[in-house]
């Protein structure tokens, strides 16, 4: 994301931000990261 | 467009309103959020798991009182696991504040979040706090601050001298 998006997010209302935290937070949830495939060491 | 589910709503405000309890039942001297959600403050939001409420002891033995502000809460539906305590799944953590972080305690920016009287770490002392932690997340943070965060350098500057820190190469 470009630098200035960030800084524009950066000045969102604190509660809005929050609210975001939250979402992230839901979706986290629902779409656990899968763990890593064991690295296959080339012989 | 659809409004947010209630789900996405953490429970920052009754974190908050417990954390002012706290303070009026002597439980504590003080307190401010700091970690990540006190980073989100200032820049843009980004994922976190819980939150960290600093405080300054009112009980200055070894425990810091924590036994009594776990027994506080637990009677009041939270529940415990490991070193967090739950509200409706959101995990947080109680520090005692020491040195550098409880100046930022006693630093902190007042704040109103959702009707709550609240106190949040300053900037300058979340990046110095991060310089004195040093891991690959905190220089993340140190980063994101400096780009993103109003800075007071002449502060951050003072706080690091003082308490002999310095910003990591980014």
């Amino acid at each position: 994301m470009k630098l200035e998006m960030r800084q524009k997010l950066a000045r969102e209302p604190f509660a809005d931000k929050i609210r975001k935290v939250g979402q992230l937070i839901r979706l986290a949830k629902t779409f656990p990261r899968r763990p890593a495939k064991p690295q296959v060491i080339a012989k | 467009m659809a409004k947010n589910p209630a789900s996405d709503n953490l429970p920052l405000a009754d974190v908050l309103r417990a954390a002012n309890e706290l303070v009026a039942e002597k439980l504590m001297q003080d307190w401010a959020l700091g970690g990540a959600l006190a980073a989100i403050y200032y820049v843009e939001p980004f994922m976190t798991y819980g939150a960290d409420i600093f405080f300054i002891p009112a009980d200055k033995g070894f425990t810091a009182g924590i036994p009594a502000i776990y027994a506080y809460l637990q009677a009041r539906g939270w529940q415990a696991e490991g070193e967090h305590l739950l509200i409706g799944g959101f995990p947080v953590q109680f520090l005692a504040a020491h040195g550098l972080t409880e100046e930022a305690v006693r630093e902190a920016e007042r704040i109103d979040y959702e009707g709550v009287p609240a106190k949040i770490f300053p900037a300058e002392y979340i990046v110095a706090i991060a310089a004195s932690v040093g891991r690959a997340k905190d220089k993340a943070r140190i980063e994101q601050l400096l780009q993103q965060a109003d800075l007071d350098k002449t502060k951050l500057e003072n706080i690091l001298q003082r308490h002999k820190l310095k910003l990591p190469v980014l």
